[in-house]
Parts: C-alpha cells; structure tokens; sequence
C-alpha cells in the first residue's frame, strides 16, 4: 500500500521552494490518483539543457516507499543514460541503490544532477553515450537541439518552427 | 476484637454485609474512629477532619479530651463521634510508629496546593493541640513528618507550625526535603532528577521525525507505533515500524541484504540489529542504556528456536534470547579455535556434513578453474543466499558449458 500520507507531504514540501530548487511535482493530467504523478525539472546552468524544461512521468509502486518510485523521461533528452527513445533513466537511487530516505524531490533533483553529470560508462543509450566519448562536439550539439527542439515551452509558434525549417 | 468496634457503614444505617460483618452492628460498642492517615503522619484534612487525630501511644486521656472535642464542635455529621476508648487501642503497640521511609515527601497522601480555607480560623487552635501530642510524644526529630503544605508551597502558619518544614529540593522546587532523614533526603534527590531528566528528554523525543514517513514518531495514531527504531551503529531516528518494514522488505528488487536493506536509509552504514525505544536519546550513554536494557529484558525471555535445548538457534551464540535448558543451566558455549591459512586464528562454527559436500565440490571447482585458466577466489559468498559462490552459481554456470557466465552474470556477481 502506498503511503499516500508521506506522498502528500513530498508534494507540499517540494512545491513550496519549488523557484529555487527547480523541481515541482503536479498530479498526473488532470486525475486525482497519488500513485501517477508527473514532475518537472529545469535543465541545469552551463549544460546543453540550460534553458529547457523537462517532463517526467513518476509511478508509484505499491511498496513506495520501501520501492523506488518508477520514472522515465516524457520529454525526449539527448544523454548518454537516459534512452533517446523511450525516456527510460539509468540511475541507481532508482534501482538498487534506493533508500525509503530518500523523496521524490530528492530523486528529481538528482536526475537534474545526472544531467549535468553523464555516466558514459554505465550507459542507457549506447549510441548517445558513444558520441559523447568519441565526438564530443557533436554530442554537445545535438544535445543542445534536443533541447531547443523539444524542452523549451514554445516561445516560438509552430508556424515560425515551420518558417524555420523551410 | 474487631467484633467490638462498632460498624461505621452501620453507624450511617446501612452495612451491606449485615449478620456477616465482621464489626459490631450493636450501638452499645464504640466505634474506631482513629484517622489513618494522621497515625501515619500527615493527615491533609487536619482538624477539619471527620476521625479523630489521635497518636496511640497517647494517654488516652488527654487524647480524648484534647481532640474529639474540638472535633465535636467542627463535625456537623450524624456520626456519633464518641470517646475512642481504650478498648479499642488496647491491643495496639504503644510505641511511636515510625514512619516508614517509602512514605517520603513524594508518597504522601494528596495535598491541596491552594491555601485551604479553614486553615485561617481553625489553624491556631489545632496546632495548640497537636503540639503537646508532639512535644510529649516524640523527641527524635527524624520520626517527625515534614510539614505538607510547606512542601506544597507555602505554609499558613509559617513560623508557628508544629511539623518540620523541608528543604527546598533544587530539581523540583518544593520544601520536601527532611532535613533529618538523610536517607529519604537522597532517595527524593535522586527520583527527581532521574523524573526530570526523562521528562526532557520526553519533550525532546516528541519533536523528532521519522525519516521515512515523515511524522512525528510519537504522534502516529496507535500506540505500537509510537516508538522509536534505533540502529546500533548510526544515530538516525525511523519509527520502528518503518525501519523494520525496510528491512525485511523482499530483496527482489535487486537490492542486495547486506549493502541497501540492513544499512541505514540515510547514512547507508551497516546496522545488524534494530532496537526498541519508546524514547530519543541525546548522548551515546543514554543510547547505550537503552540498548543495554533491551537486550537485558531480552535475555530473560527464552529462545523459541533453541526450545530448551530441543531445538537448533539459526543465531547461535549472538542470540539475544536466553538459551537455557529445562534444568535452568544455561548453554554452554565452547569455540573452537582453529588456525587459519594467513596464520590467525579463526574462531571455527559447527561443521556440518554439507559444508563437507561443499568443500569436495569447492575443490572439484579449482581443478575446473584450473583447466579453464579461471581465477577462483575461495572465500566469496553469495550475498542473497550465503551459500559459497563456488558451491552453487559457478559450479551450475561451468557444468552448463558457459565457464565465464557464473563469474559475471551468476546468483551475486563477483
């Protein structure tokens, strides 16, 4: 049974400084179910997802807290441990290394860590994670695009997106 | 002797044990009409009181004459108070009772701490009474009672009362300290300190949280929960339910036993126990009570598993329960020291015939490995299910013909 007392506390504590940390949790569309839920983080300074803001989809396994909460990117991000095709994270705090400690807010700020710190070596996408060791460059922009592409709220309309490509 | 005291229950007109009482329902006795309290030293109802304050080694003379009077005049109820008569004492002692040491300050019976209203009037012409029954009886200051209102607060008669008035107790602010029973005198000391030194860290204990549902441990909604869980070798504070349901919570998501489950959830160090508390502690001493405590409660309640000797204890010689047999003669624990490959010693547990099994499996093993180039290394045991690594996940990987599966993929990876 999730511990829907704490699940409610975690949502209050972590969008009460939710300008500084840069983390927010919301109910998952428009549903009233404490088990689905959907955070928010924005891309870390001085990395190619400065600037963007990135969904992401949190489950609550029966067991939480004594289970890691289930999550995946909804927002496609070029990263050398989240998948570029289906959002899935390799980070251990979600797998082996979770603690009842630990809190949503505590997981989504360290997924903001994970992407200002890529793991090469423990890779999700291996393609990503070979263009970051091998092409460093090309890695940095297509990151950057992803980002622009599809984390930023469109300060552009689709039409000028259209202009753009054409 | 008791038939010839009058009932009091009778005296006020009804006795439900009627024919069967073992008092006098015949209005020619006299009752027993000695107040208790006052013979054992305080009584909080003083002259305003419906028995009669009378010390039994008085003559009874003056007794009679000194207190039922006044008596007479203060009691308005339909008791017949009448002379107490020797009768009645002739079978007591006639020595001073002495006060008992467990009636100290804190024991005695419950006093008003407002200034009771009758003290005024009738205050001075008590005491006048009472201190000849003192001064003619009783010479040793130590058997005197300490001035109970006095140790409430303040005493109305101030300078004028015939009772010691105590010293003040620095722990809880009350005159309740005999200045002549030294005994009594620590005994309070020490009780107030040890009260006062729970309390706080009682109101302590109310503020801390449970890291992992987040409330306050003591105030979850039933009283089973209200406690805390301490691990042996951090200071972080779960409520018990919480830290136990984490660890015994199933390893299938793949976190291992020993390096997520059994470690703390926030520090991750390695805890192999879990403690009761109903209460924080501050300092290591206290922490260490509190454990000495429960392992010593612990020590008297016998081990289910090794059942008197029946049974086999999976925990052996670290179990915390007592291992006695029926006889009471506790388990003998003898170990055997042997001497290890690196020259130490190490201490030896029951051989079993399967760790026999295994070892001849082991050395099967290292002939494999040798074949295969592999390096073995011996001592490795699988995390989840402790057996040796060898024994089960390599030995199935290289009879399966895959020699390097079991060294990287088998049961606990290597």
């Amino acid at each position: 049974m999730v511990d829907f007392a704490r699940v409610q506390k975690e949502l209050a504590d972590c969008n009460r400084d939710m300008a500084i940390s840069g983390v927010s949790i919301m109910l998952h569309g428009n549903g009233n179910d404490l088990s689905h839920l959907s955070g928010t983080i924005t891309g870390p300074l001085a990395t190619p997802y400065e600037g963007g803001t990135f969904q992401i989809d949190i489950r609550l396994p029966e067991g939480y807290p004594f289970e890691p909460p289930k999550m995946q990117f909804v927002t496609k991000v070029w990263h050398p441990n989240i998948s570029s095709q289906n959002g899935a994270i390799c980070l251990d705090i979600l797998k082996d290394q979770w603690s009842p400690a630990l809190t949503l807010k505590t997981a989504l700020l360290s997924l903001q860590a994970l992407l200002s710190a890529p793991e090469p070596d423990d890779p999700q996408d291996a393609v990503v994670a070979q263009q970051y060791l091998r092409d460093y460059q090309t890695f940095m922009g297509t990151a950057r695009y992803w980002t622009e592409t599809f984390a930023k709220r469109s300060s552009i309309g689709t039409e000028e997106k259209v202009q753009k490509l054409l | 002797m008791s038939k010839r005291i009058l009932c009091k229950f009778f005296a006020h007109g009804a006795c439900l044990k009627g024919e069967h009482c073992e008092f006098s329902h015949d209005w020619k006795d006299q009752p027993n009409n000695i107040c208790t309290f006052y013979q054992r030293g305080v009584c909080s109802y003083g002259s305003r009181c419906r028995y009669d304050h009378v010390k039994v080694s008085r003559p009874q003379t003056s007794v009679s004459s000194s207190s039922t009077n006044s008596l007479q005049n203060l009691a308005s109820d339909s008791v017949q108070v009448t002379h107490p008569s020797s009768v009645a004492f002739s079978g007591q002692t006639t020595n001073v009772p002495s006060v008992p040491a467990e009636l100290s300050a804190l024991s005695r019976p419950f006093v008003p701490f407002s200034r009771p209203s009758w003290s005024h009037d009738t205050g001075v012409h008590k005491f006048s009474d009472d201190e000849n029954g003192w001064d003619s009886t009783i010479t040793q200051p130590a058997d005197r009672p300490i001035c109970s209102f006095a140790a409430a607060g303040s005493c109305p008669r101030g300078e004028g009362c015939p009772h010691i008035h105590g010293d003040l107790c620095a722990t809880c602010g009350k005159h309740c300290l005999h200045p002549y029973r030294p005994d009594e005198r620590d005994e309070h000391i020490k009780t107030c300190e040890r009260k006062k030194k729970h309390l706080e860290a009682l109101k302590h204990s109310q503020e801390i949280e449970c890291s992992v549902c987040l409330d306050r441990v003591l105030s979850k909604p039933t009283a089973a929960e209200r406690k805390f869980g301490l691990l042996s070798e951090c200071n972080h504070p779960f409520c018990i339910s919480c830290i136990r349901n984490w660890r015994n919570n199933s390893p299938a998501s793949g976190m291992d036993v020993n390096t997520a489950l059994r470690a703390c959830p926030i520090c991750r160090k390695l805890s192999y126990f879990v403690i009761p508390s109903v209460i924080w502690y501050s300092t290591k001493e206290e922490k260490q009570e509190i454990i000495d405590s429960y392992k010593a409660k612990l020590r008297s309640i016998d081990c289910r598993y090794f059942d008197f000797g029946n049974g086999t204890c999976p925990f052996g010689t670290s179990c915390f329960y007592k291992h006695a047999y029926r006889d009471g003669s506790l388990e003998e624990v003898v170990l055997r020291h042997l001497g290890a490959e690196d020259g130490d010693t190490v201490i030896a547990k029951d051989i079993r015939l399967s760790d026999f099994l295994a070892n001849l499996h082991l050395r099967f093993l290292i002939f494999i490995a040798d074949i295969y180039r592999l390096e073995v290394p011996k001592y490795l045991f699988c995390c989840p299910c402790y057996t040796p690594l060898l024994q089960k996940c390599v030995v199935q990987d290289l009879l399966a013909g895959d020699p390097n599966g079991g060294l990287t993929t088998g049961h606990g990876q290597l």
